[in-house]
Parts: C-alpha cells; structure tokens; sequence
C-alpha cells in the first residue's frame, strides 16, 4: 500500500458526487449558507466584544448621577470636593453635557461642555481643547455627522439652539474633528462648559455628572460603594456594570440566535438524511456493480464516508471564508443590526478584524459531524444493498 | 449555567452521540444474543450487515471524540476566565463534585473506544469472525460507561455556578490540600520518581523479553505514575516553579502547548502497550504494536526528563 | 475447479410469496472448461452464475470452488473472493459512462490502494489483450459499441481472474458484435479461463471451443 490514503477512492467519490450534480450542488450551497451564517455570528459577536471591551476601557471608570423620582437630575457641583475626599480617587470632575435634539434633521446631538483650565476627563477631549480655541464669542467644534446634519439643513457657519424657554443661540462653527478621535465622535458637540448650561438651562452650580478616576483599578468598587454610602440618592455606575449590561444584552441575543440556529440545524440533518436516503435506480445499480466486481461493504462505506467528508468540509470552508467577506469586507449589512441596538455605539463605526482560531473549531464541529452523521444510516443502507437483487 | 456557544456545541455532539450510541448499543444487544456464524438463516444475513452499521457508529463517535476532547480542554479554559478564582482548567474541573469524575471517565472511554475499534480491525481480519460475540458484549458493558460520561458532562456544566468562588491549581495541588492529593505528596518525590523510572525500565525488559501480559500490566501502572510524577515532579521543572504542580496549566499557550504532548505520547505509548496484551492478532501485528508502544513511551520518558536536566544544566541546581 | 453441490435458491418475495430460483443443482466444472448455461429467462442460470460468484448464498446447500467453500462466506471475505476469482460481464456491460477507459478498468482495483507503477501495469496487460490501448484516456460515452464491449472485458480480466462468467453477454447486441464477443471467449480459453456463460442467444450453441452446454429449467438441471 502506497500510503494510508487512497486517492484512487478519493477520486471516485469526487467523480461520484459530480455525476449526481444537482443534488450535491444543492446541498453544498444550503450548507455553505449555514456555515456562513453561524460563522458571521460568531464574527460579528467577536468584533463587537472587542470593540466593546477597547470602548469601555474608554469609559469612565464611575459615574456619579443624582437621582429624584426614580430620574436622573442635575447634581451640585460641590459634591467634587465630597467625592475627592475619598482616599484613593485620583480626580473628579463634574461633567456639563446633554442631548440637543435637532428639529430640522430629527436627530439627537450630544453637547459636550469643556472648561479649558481643567484637565480632561478624556484625552479626546483633550486633544481637542487645545487644538480649538472657545474664546469669549461661543463657539463649537463638532463631529462629522453634525456637520453633514447641518449642511443638510442649508446650516454652514453657525447654528441656532433654541433654549427652553424659547429663546435662541447662535454658536459659531469653530471646527470639525476628525474621525479617529473616538467612537461617538459622530453626532458631539463641543463647546464651553458656559454654553452648553445656557442651553440646557442649568445653573453654575449644576452638572450633569461627574466622573471618578481611580488611582489604582482594583479598587473602583470599593469606591464606588464609598460614594453612594456619602450619597445616598446618587447612581454610581463603574465602568465593570456598563461592560456587564453591555455584555447581557449582547448575550441574550446571541443566545436567542443560537436556539434559532439549533432549530435550523436539525431541520438540515433531517434534509441531508432524507436526500441521502432516497437513492434513484441509477446510483443502487452503480453500488451493486461495485460490489458484484469485488468491493467490499467497508470500501463502500470508505467511499461514501469520502463523499460525506468532500461535500462538509468543502462546504464548511466555503461558508467560513463567505462569512469572513461579509463581515468584515462588507461590514454584514443587516446582520449587524441584530447585535447592536444601542444608542450610545453609533452604526457607523467598523467591525475590527479580529482572528480566532476558537471559532473556526466552534463553527467546525457544529457543522461537519452534523452532516457525516446524518448520512451515516443512508450510506449504511446502500453500501449493503445486496448486489444480487440489483444487477438482474 | 453557562450556556456559552462552545458549551452549547459540545451538548449538541453529545445528543448525536446519545442517539447514535444507543442505536449501536440495540445492535449490539441483538448481535450479541443472536450471532451465529455458521447458520445461513435471514436473521444471520441481517445481523451481519447490522454489525457494519454497528462498527461505523463506533468509528464515527471516536472519531469526533478525540478533537473533542481537545476542544472540552479548550473550553474548560474559557470558562476559567469567567469563573472567580479559577486560572485554568484546573480550577473549572474542581468548581463541581463531578469534575473530577467527568474528567477521569472521558479518559478511560478514550482508552475503551480506541481498544474496541483495534479488535473490530482484528476481528475482521479473519473470515469466522471469531470476536464478534465478545467485541459486542464489551461494547455493551462500555456503552454505559459512555452515556454515563454524557450525562455527566450535562450535569456539570449544569452546575457550574458563576456566583461561587473556586480554587485555582495551587490549593487543589498543594500538599496541603485536605484530598488524596496530600496523601501523594506525602510520599516524597524521590520515592515516587524512583518508581517512575524503574517502571520504565520493567517496560523494557518485557519488551525485550516480549512478555505480553507483563508488558501491558507495566503499561497499565506506567499510566498512574507517570500522571502522579508529572503532578509532583516534572510539572514543576516544566514551570520552574516548585509549588506549581497543575496537571492543565502547561496545556496553555504559555508553555508552548507542550501539555498535549506530554498526554499525546503518554497515552499512544500506554494504549499500544495494552494492546499487545489485551488483543489477539498475529505475530507481526503484535511486534508492530510493541514497537509503537515502546516508541511512544520511551519518547515520553525523555521529553520529561529533559525538563530537569535542563534546568540542572541551566541553573546548577535542582528545585 | 467448481462444484455446487445440491444447491436450493428460494427468494422471498414476501411472507407468503417465494420463488425458487433452484432446486437441488448439482455441477462439477472442470478447470479451463468453457460451459454455457442454456434456458429461458428465468430459467434459473442467472442464479447459478450468482452463487457461483458467491453475489447470493444458496438457502441449502453448498458451492465449493478451488476446494474452498464460499456459500458460506461473510460478505467481506465474499468480496474478496470475487475481486481475486471472479471477472465478471455483465449483460449491459455497466461502465460508468463519465469515466474514462482506464478508470473504468482500474476499477475494482481502487480499493485496493496499489502502487501506481503495479496498477499501470495490470492495466497495459488487458489493454493490449483487448485491443483497447490507444483509447486509455477516451470517455467510455464517447466510445463505439465494441469498444465498450472490449472496455467491460478487459475490466473483468483487469486482476486476472480464474473464472470468466458471463450473464447474457450478447442480449443487446448485433450480430457483428456478438460474434466479435465469441471470437474474444476463444482467446479467454486459449489462456485457461474457466467459462461459465449463461445465455439464451443460439449463437452459442453448437461452437466448437465450448465443452459443454447444460440446460437449465425451472430451477433444475437437465442431463
């Protein structure tokens, strides 16, 4: 024997699956489908797990809010001095900013507030503070979404918030950052810390938030507990329970999709098995003469087993690399929906190419054994046909 | 619960198995029961084709079986992350009372299945047929073994709880730990590596004296204290830590993968081992399994032995 | 060479229906004998030529060939016997029409595994037999009535078998190409075949080359 492969019986099932054509044909593509559906899946939850996990660390890591009635309220900026009495908190700085919603276009904008002698909170804004200048004459910097919303709506230079009590305000556009800055730089307005309180009708000494940096990680919730035990009636959100509520949402509808595709599964093993079963004349007589000029029932098997192994394996491959384009030389129009829903992550960012070989196994084994298996009683049942009845 | 997709997919396979195993298991009953070789009766006829179906169903599960397996130590390592306390697989495996049990039983059916299908090769070889009666009944008796494996892998992962905090391979392996562990570090390395060694050299005098059944019992005590030292001893040289003894961590990227080796080589060497007492086949099968046997297990003896002696040269002295 | 001795063959169509294809035969064929199985269809000498090829094991009774027996083997091992014994022709030939000449020659060798070099050669011996060398690689589609004809008995020599047998081999044929196939057995027995054709076609009766012509009926052989 040459070596443990036989490419003799390789070639012949490859010829044997080309002479049942269409049939193969059509269970190669419902399989390449289904693997590359599973396979996107996976992609999409991958690139958004890690695009999630680099946003969060983005994230402040507590945020303090105020609370009556069950609502978020404004909170008193003297509350700082409270929070950065507290051993182990680096810095807090109250935070001015809120949702502008822009008639014309019927969007959201979201107005950050910046005060210039502070230290950032967020180096985005840092790097924008000092390239901008906010003098005395208002004026704004804002992301490229909100310059395309206000050239839609014949805006150029300049833009009218009107305020609650009727009022308006003209800002003037300052600038325009670029993309890279971050990932909701889409529809920020930046501004004076001043503006954004007239507009919203807050007083000097209101914020909106105000966020903690903590010297040493470890110990956020430890600190966050020692914030809401000083105040009572706050919300003190860490930066871990946006990344769990993320992560739930997330879950869940991953998982809601894998019950669908387990139900989708079953359905195609009872497809493969019934295809595999129902055997035209032609193929129970090629059997028979195999067997008539000296096969034995376990070369038939071998073949068939070979047939089984061609089609999945081809298939599996196929799906996986249709899904790799599709997810992320696509970007997965429709599919992507699914999985993010929320406000704060805009559509528009890119699904990161992220490789892992986990996945390839994962999508593996939910496919190829699936397959051999369901047509492991119809080869079973054709190889020991006997020859005799089928030759006369 | 955990019901995380690679979880999901192993309980998947594992329902075909179920399904599949239980349609091999009422063949073999029937087989079994019925077999005669002589007779030219029907029923004869069908049950000769129903041991085809029998056998490939045996092939298929082992099959799927091994990258499984793999793909399960994977996945324990997953959930490590998830799972507070737990570093590595180590640390998942203790997280429940079945665990350990689970882990031990995926072994042993890995040794069953690998045996069945050498005496289904062996079986066939021979135009009576003589082990099929005896393959049949032993897959009856191996098939509880197998479902029992399956539900005690649903009933694991069922019961893993997020909430509870597990210990990671440093109490479960330290010689302070309240289990048998304890009682095997109490004994000493130099004991057990002594043992080691000189059951490996009982492994090659019986190849070269070709005792078939001393052989395979040397082989059969190779695989309990080559698992013991590799805990106690060569582990730590592996890690170059003296209290790192975890039997999962050196599975990790971080040592090169050289942990499925390690077991590949161990296992290979000790199956063939059993093989050549526990089968009946020819004398060249037979010198081919020997051989295999002693290949794998002499290669296993190095490649652990390497890691002190390195060491040694490295640093000059022992742990 | 080949010996069936009281040999019974009862289909069973269903539970109350069966046919009995023989009834106690008894057969001793010489090695390098041509023998022609003469009958109607139906007559029984398709089943002959089955259990002769260990196709079918007879429901009493017992078939010995080479002094081996064979009703009795496991279908493995009756695999076997018929890969290392038995060439087989079929009436319809039963090429795969899509493979090539070679392929379809090579055939039940494939599983086989053999090293390309033995193959090859295996191969050039029944091509030149045959007459069939310079079409190798042609699609078997694409090939004239007696080539096919030649393709379907160099694959049944391909292993060189002792036995030839031959169910109705000229029942879709011309007369041209009938006695083309005649003129082929001549050359099979001049290298020590041993025959056994079953056939209604008169054609075969009364050839010089042919030892013997048995006639089958209802199952029974008539002396």
């Amino acid at each position: 024997m040459k070596s443990k492969i036989n490419f003799y019986l390789i070639e012949y099932a490859i010829n044997a699956l080309l002479r049942q054509r269409s049939k193969n044909i059509f269970i190669v593509v419902v399989f390449t489908l289904l693997t590359a559906l599973l396979s996107s899946i996976f992609y999409i939850t991958n690139s958004i797990k890690y695009e999630l996990d680099s946003t969060v660390e983005a994230l402040p890591q507590i945020i303090v809010q105020n609370m009556k009635a069950g609502r978020h309220y404004d909170i008193n900026v003297d509350r700082v001095d409270d929070i950065l009495s507290i051993n182990g908190v680096s810095d807090a700085t109250a935070r001015v900013w809120g949702y502008y919603y822009f008639e014309h276009a019927g969007v959201y904008f979201t107005l950050v507030g910046v005060d210039q002698f502070e230290t950032q909170y967020k180096e985005s804004l840092a790097k924008i503070v000092k390239s901008f200048d906010f003098d005395a004459n208002s004026s704004m910097v804002v992301g490229q979404g909100v310059q395309r919303s206000m050239e839609q709506n014949y805006y150029k230079e300049y833009l009218n918030f009107v305020k609650p009590d009727g009022s308006m305000k003209r800002v003037a556009l300052g600038g325009v950052f670029d993309a890279q800055t971050t990932l909701e730089s889409n529809d920020v307005i930046v501004m004076s810390k001043e503006d954004v309180r007239e507009i919203f009708d807050m007083s000097q000494e209101s914020a909106t938030d105000i966020v903690v940096t903590v010297a040493n990680p470890e110990e956020i919730s430890t600190i966050a507990s020692k914030i809401k035990l000083l105040n009572p009636n706050a919300r003190v959100i860490t930066n871990e329970d946006l990344r769990v509520s993320y992560q739930n949402i997330f879950n869940y509808k991953s998982g809601v999709f894998l019950a669908l595709f387990i139900i989708a599964l079953f359905t195609f093993f009872v497809i493969i098995y019934d295809k595999a079963s129902g055997l035209s004349s032609e193929e129970k007589r090629e059997i028979g003469i195999l067997k008539a000029i000296g096969w034995r029932v376990e070369d038939v098997l071998k073949e068939k087993f070979y047939e089984s192994a061609i089609v999945s394996v081809f298939a599996y491959v196929m799906g996986v690399m249709f899904a790799l384009f599709f997810v992320y030389v696509l970007q997965a129009p429709l599919l992507r929906e699914i999985f993010v829903g929320f406000s704060d992550l805009k559509p528009t960012f890119e699904l990161p190419f992220i490789f892992d070989v986990q996945t390839l196994f994962l999508v593996f084994f939910l496919s190829v054994p699936i397959y051999v298996a369901a047509t492991i009683i119809p080869s079973w049942r054709v190889a020991t046909l006997d020859a005799d009845e089928v030759i006369r | 619960m955990i019901l995380s997709p690679e979880i999901l997919t192993i309980l998947i396979l594992n329902a075909i198995f179920a399904l599949f195993g239980t349609v091999a298991f009422v063949l073999s009953v029937r087989i079994f029961l019925k077999w005669d070789a002589n007779a030219t009766t029907k029923t004869q006829y069908a049950l000769e084709k129903q041991s085809y179906l029998a056998a490939t169903i045996v092939k298929y599960i082992f099959a799927i079986k091994v990258p499984l397996f793999l793909f399960f130590i994977f996945t324990l390592d997953k959930i490590s992350n998830v799972l507070t306390g737990a570093m590595c697989g180590a640390g998942v495996v203790d997280a429940t009372d079945y665990g350990n049990y689970l882990f031990v039983l995926k072994i042993i059916n890995l040794y069953i299945f690998a045996y069945w299908i050498v005496l289904h090769n062996e079986d066939v070889k021979h135009e009576n047929q003589p082990y099929t009666k005896l393959k049949f009944g032993f897959f009856i008796v191996a098939f509880f073994l197998f479902i029992g494996e399956i539900i005690l892998e649903g009933i694991m992962f069922g019961a893993i709880d997020l909430e509870e905090m597990v210990s990671c391979c440093g109490t479960i392996y330290s010689s302070s730990a309240g289990s048998y562990m304890a009682q095997i570090f109490a004994i000493g390395n130099t004991t057990l590596v002594s043992i080691f060694y000189l059951n490996y050299l009982l492994i090659t005098l019986f190849f070269f004296l070709k005792r078939r059944y001393l052989y395979s019992v040397a082989n059969l005590l190779f695989i309990v204290i080559s698992i013991v030292t590799l805990i106690t001893f060569f582990g730590t040289y592996i890690y170059e830590l003296p209290s790192h003894h975890c039997a999962f961590c050196y599975l990790q990227s971080d040592y090169y993968y050289v942990g499925y080796l390690i077991y590949a080589l161990l296992f290979l060497g000790t199956f063939y081992g059993l093989v050549t007492g526990f089968i009946e086949t020819d004398a060249k099968n037979r010198l081919r399994n020997y051989k295999i046997s002693f290949a794998f297990n002499t290669l296993y003896v190095i490649l652990l032995s390497l890691y002190p002696i390195i060491f040694y040269i490295k640093n000059g002295v022992w742990l | 060479m080949i010996q069936l001795r009281d040999v019974t063959k009862i289909y069973e169509l269903n539970k109350n229906d069966s046919v009995t294809a023989l009834a106690d035969v008894n057969l001793d064929i010489k090695e390098g004998e041509l023998v022609v199985l003469k009958g109607a269809s139906g007559s029984g000498k398709s089943s002959i030529l089955s259990i002769i090829a260990a196709l079918s094991k007879p429901t009493s009774g017992e078939v010995l060939v080479d002094g081996k027996k064979i009703s009795k083997l496991l279908d493995n091992f009756a695999s076997v016997y018929r890969r290392d014994n038995i060439g087989f022709i079929f009436q319809k030939y039963n090429l795969v029409p899509t493979l090539s000449v070679r392929d379809n020659i090579l055939l039940p060798l494939v599983p086989l595994n053999l090293e390309e070099s033995v193959a090859q050669e295996k191969l050039n011996v029944v091509m030149k037999l045959f007459a069939i060398e310079h079409k190798e690689s042609a699609i078997v589609k694409n090939l004239s009535g007696g080539e096919q004809q030649r393709v379907a008995i160099a694959r049944a020599n391909v292993n060189s078998p002792k036995i030839i047998l031959a169910d109705e081999p000229t029942a879709n044929l011309d007369e041209k190409l009938s006695l083309a196939f005649i003129e082929i057995l001549r050359e099979l027995k001049s290298l020590g075949k041993t025959i056994v054709i079953a056939t209604h076609d008169p054609l075969f009766f009364g050839l010089d080359f042919v030892d013997r012509e048995i006639e089958v009926h209802n199952g029974k052989i008539l002396l």
